[in-house]
């Protein structure tokens, strides 16, 4: 997970508005279908879990399987009332944890 | 020998800014020794590595002839109907029949296309046997124009084969009935593009254009970069992409931006960048993303480049492979039709897009790989990436193209 | 771990039929894998047919990355939203494709991601909701066959 995730994110809101996000982050996400060429079973490796909160808050999150496309993305919402931070994580089966932040301003 | 070869392209380069108002600006530097593209040429892992150098390529023609007559059959056809079903459906046999025809219940009426007519019913039609026989083995004796592959003077399919299909057609007498809609190729609605292909968060193809920012400024080891003389890309190149492929009279071809890149590189910073390689692929997609919104333009008027145009038309029309297509015969006559579940395009509307992404492989494309697996897909040897029957190909393709304005990268399956 | 039983599946597969398509994916093992995978996430309880839009091309032209957004009619207040999203397919390997969690801070119950089909299949969605009832759809989508062959 070497590059850093894509996001969305409206700069500025108005109070109580139901803003949309988007994330994106690269990622193969291996099945564990795939042969390689000896035919042995390349091992998994995906993202299993992305949160959203807001000011420690949970707005978003999900479970993740292999049977979510190469460079996860999802798109959801958040109704946002005062000013804030969304922060943002991503969970490789290894364990590894890529996270990221977003600044709103809401008046 | 390279340092001062460098020296002499970074001269030139400098000399050309002054020069500009005053005379035509100096040719590019380009490595006009040896090849742009690995040899010997092989096949990418995961491609058919069959052999079909009995047939026409690109270079070179070797087909067998079309017969001049059909052939006599001695007795009614005997064949098995079921194993002639199951031939019609068979994809590994060069596409299999309901690629283009839909055929009553063969493969389960699944995404047949409708290039060919509807053969429901033909059992019905009151053909003889001899004649279904030798339109299957090869419909040039009854239409020249055809564009049906020649399934037995190829070799595709054998005589007991051919009988068992003959006899698989004459039970097919009421029209097919399809699971769903989208099965029937005369209801299936076209695709529609609507993805937002210049768009990171949609098309990964784009992330190449941060790392082709990067790249450009990065320095090799003779302490050059793109940079070093082309200090504004956004303005140097607002068009150039546009202007590709161009006729070299250096190198007696034309020359796409892939290959332009290669030799430029190798000419200048130094830089190794091979046609088909991650580098030089990024680079592609970036140098036409500078040019995105500017009108196809390309050179055919005169002489060389207006002979390497009729040479790239010819091309475009000439039958190839073991299914003995041409270009023109996919994306011209049989354009905006249905071969299986994928869509024909027509050689208008496709090349402003690359280099594409491709969903189904993850990875970008651009023009000469798309070449090469048309042909590899229709069973014919393909060239290596900088052959100059490409550089003719690309031309007219893109001859055809003036007037489309360019939107790279693409977003494709 | 509970059985499902013949009566829950034909519940489920009577709301898909509802829908107006056929079981077209294949063999009936696999959705009864997702069937199971639904029976988890529903406790057994009933799932009823309505409440949630599925987007989803009628054809996917590769099933490497197939556009997917669910939308479920709900008011997302404290008192009534939707909590959980699951989307579970019947012609994967595995049946597991994305559980959602939602909260009232969503503010709309609306997800979107790109998923991999390896066939011809039924995408199935149940939605849970805060007030403990379940909703459900499925869509079929068709996984298209190239032309040329190999």
């Amino acid at each position: 997970m070497a590059e850093k995730p894509r996001l969305k994110v409206p700069k500025e809101a108005k109070k109580g508005e139901v803003i949309e996000i988007k994330t994106l982050i690269a990622h193969i996400m291996e099945s564990g279908q795939r042969k390689d060429k000896d035919g042995k079973i390349i091992p998994r490796k995906i993202i299993n879990r992305f949160t959203c909160e807001f000011d420690g808050k949970p707005v978003f999150s999900a479970d993740l399987e292999p049977a979510i496309a190469a460079n996860p993305y999802l798109q959801f919402f958040a109704q946002v009332n005062e000013s804030g931070t969304f922060k943002f994580s991503w969970t490789d089966d290894d364990g590894t944890v890529v996270t990221a932040e977003e600044k709103i301003t809401v008046a | 020998m390279r340092i001062s070869v460098l020296a002499a392209g970074v001269a030139l380069a400098l000399l050309g800014a002054g020069f500009a108002a005053a005379q035509s600006k100096p040719l590019p530097p380009l490595d006009t020794k040896g090849d742009a593209a690995a040899r010997p040429w092989h096949r990418y892992s995961g491609w058919p590595t069959r052999d079909y150098s009995k047939f026409n390529t690109l270079a070179k023609l070797a087909s067998p002839p079309a017969p001049k007559e059909p052939r006599k059959l001695d007795a009614p056809i005997t064949g098995d109907p079921k194993h002639g079903a199951a031939l019609v459906a068979d994809r590994s046999r060069g596409g299999s029949c309901l690629a283009c025809h839909v055929m009553g219940p063969a493969g389960g009426a699944n995404l047949p296309g409708n290039v060919g007519p509807d053969l429901s019913e033909i059992g019905n039609a009151g053909r003889e046997d001899e004649w279904l026989f030798n339109y299957v083995y090869d419909a040039r004796v009854y239409n020249p124009e055809t564009v049906m592959p020649p399934w037995g003077t190829h070799g595709l399919f054998n005589d007991q084969e051919i009988n068992d299909i003959v006899a698989f057609l004459k039970t097919l007498k009421a029209p097919a009935s399809f699971k769903t809609e989208v099965d029937n190729p005369e209801k299936r609605p076209p695709p529609v593009e609507k993805r937002a292909n210049l768009d990171p968060m949609e098309n990964p193809g784009m992330w190449a254009v941060e790392k082709a920012q990067a790249m450009y400024k990065t320095r090799t080891a003779s302490g050059f970069s793109c940079y070093t003389c082309h200090t504004e890309p956004e303005k140097s190149f607002k068009a150039w992409a546009a202007t590709m492929p161009k006729w070299e009279p250096r190198l007696d071809k034309v020359l796409g931006v892939e290959e332009f890149v290669t030799r430029h590189a190798r000419a200048t910073t130094g830089a190794d960048w091979p046609m088909e390689t991650a580098e030089n692929r990024t680079m592609s997609v970036y140098l036409h993303y500078l040019a995105n919104g500017a009108t196809i333009d390309v050179d055919t008027a005169n002489g060389p480049p207006k002979a390497a145009y009729m040479r790239g038309e010819e091309l475009a029309n000439r039958k190839l492979g073991q299914l003995n297509f041409a270009c023109m015969d996919c994306h011209g006559k049989s354009a905006d039709h249905w071969i299986r579940g994928q869509w024909l395009g027509e050689q208008r509307g496709q090349y402003d897009h690359f280099p594409t992404w491709r969903t189904s492989l993850q990875t970008v494309w651009d023009i000469r790989q798309r070449f090469q697996w048309c042909q590899v897909n229709i069973r014919a040897d393909e060239l290596p990436p900088d052959a100059k029957e490409y550089g003719d190909l690309e031309l007219y393709l893109a001859a055809k193209n003036v007037g489309q304005k360019l939107s790279v990268p693409g977003i494709r399956h | 771990m509970r059985q499902v039983s013949r009566r829950e599946i034909i519940v489920l597969s009577a709301g898909a039929a509802a829908a107006g398509f056929a079981w077209t994916s294949g063999a009936f093992a696999d959705a009864k894998e997702a069937a199971e995978e639904i029976a988890k996430f529903t406790g057994g309880k009933t799932a009823e047919k309505g409440k949630i839009a599925i987007e989803l091309p009628e054809i996917a032209e590769n099933g490497n990355t197939v556009p997917l957004m669910v939308t479920v009619n709900s008011p997302m207040q404290d008192k009534d939203y939707v909590s959980d999203i699951l989307v579970v397919s019947e012609g994967n390997p595995r049946p597991g494709v994305a559980h959602f969690h939602l909260t009232p801070m969503s503010g709309k119950a609306i997800a979107s991601t790109r998923i991999r089909l390896a066939a011809t299949q039924n995408i199935v969605v149940v939605a849970k909701t805060s007030t403990g009832q379940f909703f459900t759809d499925a869509k079929l989508v068709k996984v298209t066959i190239g032309g040329c062959g190999g």
